[in-house]
């Protein structure tokens, strides 16, 4: 046990109390701290910047969702269950998850430009203006397609792993019931999918909430502040004007932030199982 | 309800070495409550795809009511089957469940309640309506999936895959017991799956035995019982089965080890199978009894069973030359003992390449589909 112990506490629990601990001080320097109480959380929770970060993010989460979640069943549900082809496909599939983050901006950054992307070239053939460097709207419609793009799949195979959990006679039952397509995945399909999207919903709402490499590769979080999420926001304070307290209070709001909606997510999943 | 004909029904799955059905000929008259008895492998599931359509057969015709339903999909064929284990929609309440079938082919709303609850009252689930599967027990789930086959007043015919696998040994005669009576009442043509003889000896007026992909014998269970067509049949019905032992017919005689065992007139002398049921011979002690005749053997375990009269009776085994038999007798022998096996020499029954020899008629049983002996 204690070496478990030692672990956790070395690359876990102690950093955690040290950011706890400076979101509580101004910190001028490592050796002078002054202890401020909440005033950082005040001032974050007062801030526009902070809460305009936040609406964005909020937005964009929801966004990604009500895309991805829907998305990712159909593709399942097209998905061949067996079959030579069937691994196939699923590796197809699973490929965007297994790119570097990083690369996965530096892809669509190109991909979206007007001049030389592919993406962007063909839409400027057809006419229309788009430049995700300029527009607010292109980088937001960019930003969600290369979320789409990277993380559709994971909704995907999940839900693919739980079809296949479904046995035959489900089908066949409902066959003979004479049931259309549509009622097959509601009264089939959907019951046992619950718990496989509730953990596609709480990964995919976590990840989404604490984006960072994507959105900083493509777009630097601009034109302006247009894409500036959360993270952005965080790590320009903590690393670029080295505010120590302020970021570690902001810090800790982030972290009790994503704990509190996916507790309440979770939660009302629950209740309504057991109702 | 329907009747139900096979006729020449051949399988072959796709990507199959060989045909899992071969040339199936069957005919269930509306409102039989026929059972499929066979082992894993025989076939039986493909021949219920089959019927249900889920399956296209490869070869043959299956004929509702004299209509060639061979290509109609499943939905519009009215079959109805309950599975090995209860399926059910989770999601929904038992009485929507029940209404399920009915509401899928656009029946009213009041009309499909009055259908729900009226098979509901007669399978005695109308207090659990308004709960959901997961708080019903395995027996009461399965009732509920039998009541969902039973719903639809145009069904053809209910289609039964080893209902009782899934519930509980304790519960299995009462769900064995509630079709029974419930095929009894509403007259349904019922066609029954099964590995377990019981079961199928049981709930059904006439079985069919399945053996790699072909009917051996259709018939009542008397027949079965007592005039196998087939040495499986024979086997395969009974607890213990028939005993088959190499013998041949000699001058008019089945003989075993050159004995004369039973009369065997009419019939081509050449080595053969004689078979008799362990209730059709009896092992007397050969000690102290000189004048008794019989097949020499020696017992070697006793399994007792009950007691008839004050005296106990069970099953015998014992080594007739090189052949193990059973017997079901009084238990008046010992393990170890030299006795002698007295056959009731009209009830033998010869086998010759697995089929019955007879005179006159070839194999008997409606539906045989395998060239007579």
């Amino acid at each position: 046990m204690l070496p478990v112990v030692l672990v956790v506490a070395f690359s876990a629990v102690i950093p955690l109390m040290t950011v706890v601990n400076y979101s509580l001080q101004d910190i001028f320097d490592p050796e002078t701290p002054l202890f401020v109480g909440f005033e950082w959380y005040r001032e974050t929770l007062r801030d526009p910047r902070f809460m305009a970060a936040l609406v964005r993010q909020l937005g964009f989460s929801a966004a990604v969702l009500a895309i991805e979640v829907p998305l990712g069943i159909l593709i399942a549900r097209s998905l061949p269950r067996e079959g030579r082809l069937a691994p196939v496909f699923l590796v197809v599939i699973a490929v965007p998850l297994l790119i570097p983050w990083n690369v996965v901006g530096t892809i669509w950054q190109i991909f979206a430009r007007p001049d030389i992307g592919l993406l962007g070239a063909s839409i400027a053939k057809l006419g229309l203006e788009f430049n995700y460097t300029s527009s607010v709207v292109d980088a937001w419609i960019t930003l969600l397609l290369m979320d789409v793009w990277h993380w559709t799949s994971l909704v995907a195979l999940l839900v693919y792993a739980g079809l296949a959990s479904i046995q035959a006679p489900y089908y066949q039952a409902a066959e003979l019931d004479g049931a259309s397509r549509w009622q097959v995945f509601r009264y089939v399909e959907l019951p046992r999918l619950r718990s496989v999207l509730v953990i596609a919903v709480l990964l995919r709402l976590m990840d989404s909430f604490m984006i960072y490499t994507e959105p900083f590769v493509l777009t630097g979080g601009g034109p302006g502040n247009a894409t500036t999420f959360l993270s952005q926001h965080l790590t320009i304070m903590a690393v670029g004007q080295f505010d120590l307290g302020p970021a570690a209070a902001f810090s800790v709001l982030y972290f009790l932030l994503i704990v509190l909606m996916c507790w309440l997510f979770y939660s009302s999943v629950m209740r309504e199982d057991e109702q | 309800m329907t009747r139900i004909v096979l006729e020449n029904v051949s399988h072959r799955y796709a990507q199959a070495q060989a045909d899992t059905l071969t040339g199936v000929n069957m005919e269930v008259p509306a409102g039989q409550a026929h059972a499929l008895l066979g082992s894993s492998g025989s076939g039986k599931t493909t021949l219920l795809n089959v019927l249900s359509g889920l399956e296209a057969p490869s070869g043959g015709r299956v004929l509702f009511d004299g209509r060639d339903v061979s290509r109609i999909p499943p939905r519009s064929r009215n079959v109805s089957q309950v599975f090995q284990f209860p399926v059910l929609y989770e999601s929904l309440t038992v009485v929507e469940n029940l209404e399920f079938p009915l509401k899928v082919r656009r029946v009213p709303g009041p009309e499909r309640r009055r259908r729900a609850v009226a098979i509901a009252e007669r399978l005695s689930v109308a207090d659990l309506l308004g709960a959901k599967p997961a708080a019903l027990s395995l027996f009461e789930k399965q009732l509920v999936a039998i009541g969902r086959a039973l719903v639809r007043p145009e069904i053809s015919v209910v289609l039964l895959d080893e209902p009782l696998t899934a519930v509980e040994p304790a519960t299995k005669w009462q769900l064995r017991r509630v079709l029974k009576s419930v095929q009894a009442e509403l007259g349904a043509t019922m066609i029954y799956v099964t590995h377990d003889q019981t079961e199928a000896l049981t709930f059904a007026e006439s079985i069919s035995v399945l053996h790699e992909g072909g009917i051996l014998q259709t018939g009542s269970a008397e027949t079965l019982f007592n005039r196998p067509s087939h040495e499986h049949v024979a086997h395969f019905i009974g607890s213990p089965g028939m005993n088959l032992l190499r013998g041949e017919i000699t001058d008019g005689a089945y003989r075993i080890a050159g004995q004369a065992v039973a009369p065997a007139s009419g019939l081509a002398a050449g080595p053969c199978t004689v078979g008799f049921r362990p209730e059709w011979a009896v092992a007397v002690r050969r000690a102290g009894n000189p004048q008794a005749h019989g097949l020499p053997a020696r017992v070697t375990a006793l399994r007792l069973l009950g007691t008839r009269h004050g005296q106990p009776v069970g099953v015998v085994t014992a080594q007739l030359g090189g052949a193990q038999i059973s017997l079901r007798q009084v238990l008046d022998v010992e393990p170890g003992e030299e006795v002698l096996v007295q056959i009731q020499g009209e009830r033998v029954i010869g086998f010759r390449d697995g089929w019955r020899l007879s005179t006159g008629a070839g194999p008997s049983g409606r539906g045989a589909s395998y060239p007579s002996a």
